[in-house]
């Protein structure tokens, strides 16, 4: 009977978990092209969702809303809203800095600044917050911590960010993005350019992390979607084909087009 | 169902669907041979219902094998993973039917020195005929790809449980009537239970097959209708 049950009783409890982010009919446009068709999803607090979908999908695209890093871009525009917290953070009143503090961003490719392993993550924590020395000692061993780095570089904080390895650099980014202390964290393929272990880190990182934070990761590798996230979109062309339960998406998925992508029989 | 971008994927696949087809056919081929061995008093024909059983089990094997390769080299997802996992345990159930009708088999030559069968197991004969339907059937509703007619089968079984308790009843009365017969209808009480179980196994493969073709599980109650339990000698 507990098995007939617990089921059940996960999509309650998911039901009833708070949406971080709701994004209500976003259309996005790259020029005159039109990137992301009406899109509406909810993304529960605290909890990982992946989005997966073939090249040009506009899965990364939908990730660079939610922070409107698309805005350093000339002639890209989005329409339709993207709730934080009950929030529009597509406002012309929003405050662009305040809203990437609140939402980090973690790339595919590694991007440490060209200084020190400590003032990589001081950096950023300068720009928003006076700590004193001791505080900031502080802030930066918590962060490289959070990030699972610390005891790799705890002898060597004055190195250049540049001399570790490409895992070790993708940390100390996410290290970098959780010392500001956000609230969400975008991560466009984080584990795409490293190697087998180096990425078993970072998804045990992204495991941990989701205690305290709302986790978006967009990934081509579907195992590493099945395994990290709770729930998974598929985007297919410009739209947002199937959402669900990550287990649902990976087992018996609703849509044809899913499911073909997923195992491998597209195009 | 569209082809997979890469090709060999498909062969693969292909050929656990081709040993799964092979394990059913053999399984049907085992238990008909067992029945009418028994039937007929045929210790040819038990023996190589006997011998079939290491085909099969070399068959369960090579499924395994080739399953979790399968598994290893191409991470298979959605209704690939459910095929490739239902096989590995449809192709258990198939080798326990093997066993089951491997079971009869050996009991053939001991039940016809005592006694000229035939009297005793009409009812044997026709709960056999029940079973083979079955062991067929879901085979080739599982190849038609056809769910509906495996939830169908899959409730069918309850007809063999009836059957099973009829047979169970008969073969107590004759022993009653004749201590002479209690030998031969023990052994024929066992092949009755063995084709039952045979038929538990073959709704197991139909749940699976069910699970496979549709991503969604049936229900986990299904009727049961064997009343031996409750007419058993305590009762």
């Amino acid at each position: 009977m507990s098995q007939m049950l617990s089921p059940d009783m996960t999509i309650a409890a998911e039901a009833t978990a708070k949406a971080k982010i709701e994004v209500k009919n976003l259309n996005f446009y790259y020029g005159q092209s039109k990137a992301l068709k009406d899109i509406t999803l909810s993304l529960p607090e605290r909890s990982v969702t992946a989005f997966i979908g073939p090249s040009g999908c506009g899965k990364s695209t939908l990730l660079r809303v939610f922070n409107r890093i698309y805005e350093l871009y000339p002639k890209q525009t989005a329409e339709g809203q993207v709730l934080l917290d009950g929030q529009n953070v597509l406002d012309r009143s929003q405050d662009l800095n305040l809203l990437r503090t609140k939402i980090g961003m973690v790339f595919q490719k590694p991007t440490p600044f060209p200084m020190s392993i400590y003032e990589n993550i001081a950096f950023g924590v300068r720009l928003y917050e006076k700590l004193s020395k001791s505080e900031m000692d502080g802030r930066v061993e918590q962060a490289l911590k959070r990030a699972a780095l610390w005891n790799e570089v705890k002898d060597k904080l004055n190195a250049s960010g540049l001399s570790l390895s490409g895992g070790q650099q993708q940390r100390l980014c996410i290290a970098r993005t959780v010392a500001v202390k956000p609230e969400v964290i975008l991560l466009d393929e984080p584990a795409s350019a490293l190697d087998p272990l180096s990425t078993a880190k970072i998804e045990e990182l992204i495991d941990e992390l989701q205690a305290d934070y709302t986790i978006v990761i967009v990934t081509h590798n579907m195992q590493q979607a099945a395994r990290v996230s709770k729930q998974t979109a598929f985007m297919y062309l410009g739209e947002l084909v199937e959402f669900d339960r990550t287990e649902k998406i990976f087992t018996s998925p609703r849509e044809k087009r899913t499911q073909d992508y997923i195992t491998g029989r597209f195009g | 169902m569209g082809e997979h971008t890469v090709a060999s994927f498909d062969e693969d696949l292909g050929q656990i669907s081709r040993l799964i087809s092979d394990m059913g056919d053999l399984a049907g081929s085992m238990v008909g041979g067992a029945t009418k061995a028994l039937l007929n008093s045929d210790n040819a024909l038990a023996q190589r219902v006997v011998s079939d059983d290491a085909i099969m089990d070399a068959r369960q094997r090579e499924l395994d094998d080739r399953a979790i390769t399968l598994i290893a080299k191409r991470q298979p997802m959605a209704d690939d993973l459910r095929h490739v996992v239902g096989s590995i345990r449809m192709a258990g159930d198939l080798e326990r039917i093997g066993d089951l009708a491997k079971n009869i088999a050996k009991r053939v030559g001991t039940v016809g020195l005592s006694v000229t069968p035939r009297d005793l197991s009409h009812s044997i004969d026709a709960m056999a005929q029940l079973v083979l339907i079955q062991v067929q059937g879901v085979i080739e509703e599982y190849a038609a790809r056809d769910a509906a007619a495996l939830a169908k089968l899959r409730a069918a079984d309850e007809r063999i449980d009836v059957k099973y308790t009829s047979v169970f009843r008969e073969l107590l009365t004759y022993m009653m009537e004749d201590p002479r017969n209690i030998t031969a209808c023990t052994h024929l009480l066992f092949c009755a239970k063995n084709l039952e179980r045979i038929g538990d196994h073959v709704t197991n493969i139909a749940e699976n097959a069910y699970y496979v073709l549709t991503g969604t599980q049936l229900p986990a109650n299904r009727p049961k209708q064997d009343e031996t339990a409750m007419s058993a000698p305590a009762a």
